[in-house]
């Protein structure tokens, strides 16, 4: 088997930045959890999609062989740095870049000192990849690209994958409910902004832990539109495109507000 | 001292393009030219900002994109290589940059004050967005004025437009206040494009100017309404159809800059000085002036060249 591992998790950096508070220490705990189970299921390379890493003109891989630099985010400087190591395997990730193109989604590698690796990614590896073990596939987010045109990425990925005979965890790395708060809130006390979209979220999940394949996929446009889910939720499209739209049932290991938007650290069960 | 005043806003749009297309040392990357009408713009525009001497620069870019607040840049000096995740091949730019810490921290109380959420960027290790460092090359490639870098609260976007504007506006009218407060002569500048549809591939080379034009005639022709209105000086017309401008052309301005220096300067009806129009990657952008020295609303520096 290929994919031997796939997880959704948040791209938020509050989590592992601020896991001293506890609304976000404990998706901190769900992401160790995660992590834990990445590891046992032994994979050669992490296929990480970040919704953070926005692309335009192309569908964006990392080719670089290895990244090494301090990340200060954009909206949560306040909090310190993100240092990060990160390996990339760069045969699989060359031959993402050609498959991509030949299933026609024009595509390119980069391989540029100092290129901004988003949060979103650099989170993800720390807390599933904590000593730069495993070396990582990372792809960008195409705000042009559909639901459709992201399962193909990751279908494409995980066939190259096979191909070249790596065993894989697939990390679809993005939030779920959109909404958030604008103005500072006591942290302690956070919440997720609205109950309506509390609701899509536990409903989402729900599905995500039945197996509910189906009912979930038959749920996500409504839920994207009115839940305000981050991206429009292709982060779930890309991990349905690696796993060939299987997967027998998912365990949350978490989920909460992150200053209001809704996250959750899920294991899909293959 | 509180007899602050800006002097000048300009309207100056941040392709990396221009940048890569004048091969400064700064940026690795290197090119045989391209967008020259845009780039001898921003060569008047530079003439302009000589004279009118300010203290510092005020740039509101897009591309540092916060959810909570309007944020400030705050540490005293700032360096790194800003690489465009867009452009990575074409913008790698080593950059330098001196903030006025007062002004800055004026802005950031003053918006407090008047209801905004706002928040110093205190982190030295902090990546300044190519948005703010391309308007600034362009503009004083000397990098010789101290500079107050705003981001861009993405409220436009998360609320509705003309509610996130609203948010512009007081952002604008605080950033007067401060400006007056602190005894500075300032210049403003917008880091906004025109309309914003764009080409879903780049050329080879990127600099090959036989394939730039607009991406479509509907943005074109938008561009040129709101840029003879602007050189007319009807400020307030502009405003009013702001938002259908925004929806029908996927208007940059729709993320603030343009209301923030425009609620800033008073909306003035005074015509503007257009030095340039071109576009990139199928993209509409002008570089503008408001000289509101020429225009009896500041007056010129002692010792000034008018």
């Amino acid at each position: 088997m290929t994919v031997v591992a796939a997880f959704l998790v948040p791209g938020s950096p509050l989590p592992y930045v601020r896991r001293d508070n506890p609304p976000w220490g404990a998706l901190a705990d769900a992401m160790g959890k995660a992590g834990k189970a990445l590891a046992n299921a032994q994979p050669d390379t992490l296929v990480v999609y970040s919704t953070q890493w926005i692309a335009v003109l192309d569908q964006l891989w990392q080719t670089r062989p290895h990244l090494v630099d301090v990340h200060v985010d954009e909206n949560w400087h306040e909090y310190g740095e993100l240092p990060f190591d990160i390996t990339i395997d760069t045969e699989l990730a060359e031959a993402a870049v050609a498959a991509t193109n030949e299933a026609g989604i024009k595509s390119k590698g980069v391989d540029y000192d100092k290129f901004p690796i988003d949060t979103g990614t650099i989170v993800a590896a720390k807390f599933l990849n904590p000593d730069n073990a495993l070396p990582l596939v990372i792809t960008s987010n195409n705000v042009y690209h559909d639901w459709q045109m992201t399962e193909t990425l990751g279908r494409v990925a995980a066939e190259q994958a096979e191909a070249l005979g790596r065993k894989i965890a697939v990390v679809g790395v993005g939030g779920l409910s959109g909404s958030y708060y604008r103005h500072n809130i006591d942290i302690a006390k956070d919440s997720i902004a609205s109950a309506t979209e509390d609701e899509w979220n536990r409903r989402i999940l729900s599905l995500m832990e039945q197996g509910d394949l189906a009912e979930l996929l038959e749920q996500c446009p409504a839920y994207a539109a009115e839940a305000r889910v981050d991206m429009g939720f292709k982060h779930l499209a890309f991990l349905l495109g690696a796993l060939g739209g299987q997967f027998s049932g998912a365990t949350i290991h978490g989920y909460g507000p992150l200053h209001g938007a809704g996250g959750a650290v899920v294991e899909f069960q293959l | 001292m509180n007899n602050g005043q800006i002097i000048a806003g300009y309207l100056a749009p941040h392709p990396p393009h221009l940048v890569y297309g004048e091969n400064p040392e700064q940026n690795e990357a290197r090119s045989q030219g391209g967008w020259e009408q845009l780039r001898w713009a921003y060569e008047r525009a530079r003439r302009s900002l000589e004279e009118q001497k300010p203290d510092v620069l005020l740039v509101h870019s897009p591309h540092w994109i916060t959810q909570q607040g309007h944020h400030f840049l705050g540490v005293p000096h700032l360096s790194g290589k800003s690489v465009d995740p867009i452009f990575p091949n074409l913008f790698r730019y080593a950059f330098e940059l001196d903030v006025d810490i007062e002004l800055a921290e004026a802005c950031c109380d003053m918006a407090a004050d008047m209801g905004l959420t706002t928040k110093m960027m205190r982190n030295p290790k902090f990546r300044v967005d190519y948005g703010t460092i391309t308007t600034l090359h362009m503009i004083r490639p000397q990098w010789d004025i101290p500079v107050v870098g705003i981001s861009a609260n993405n409220s436009p976007y998360y609320l509705t437009t003309e509610e996130g504007l609203e948010e512009m506006d007081v952002l604008g009218k605080a950033t007067r206040k401060a400006i007056e407060a602190t005894g500075r002569r300032a210049v403003l500048l917008a880091s906004n494009t025109l309309c914003h549809l764009h080409f879903s591939e780049e050329p080879v080379p990127p600099e090959d100017m036989a394939q730039e034009h607009p991406h479509d005639y509907a943005g074109y022709l938008w561009d040129m309404r709101i840029i003879d209105l602007l050189r007319q000086g009807k400020t307030r017309e502009v405003f009013d159809i702001l938002p259908q401008f925004i929806d029908e052309a996927f208007a940059e301005v729709k993320s603030g800059a343009f209301t923030w220096m425009f609620s800033a300067m008073g909306y003035p009806e005074i015509p503007a000085e257009l030095h340039g129009y071109g576009t990139v990657i199928g993209t509409g952008n002008a570089v503008m002036e408001w000289d509101l020295i020429k225009a009896g609303l500041a007056s010129a520096a002692a010792g000034g060249n008018l």
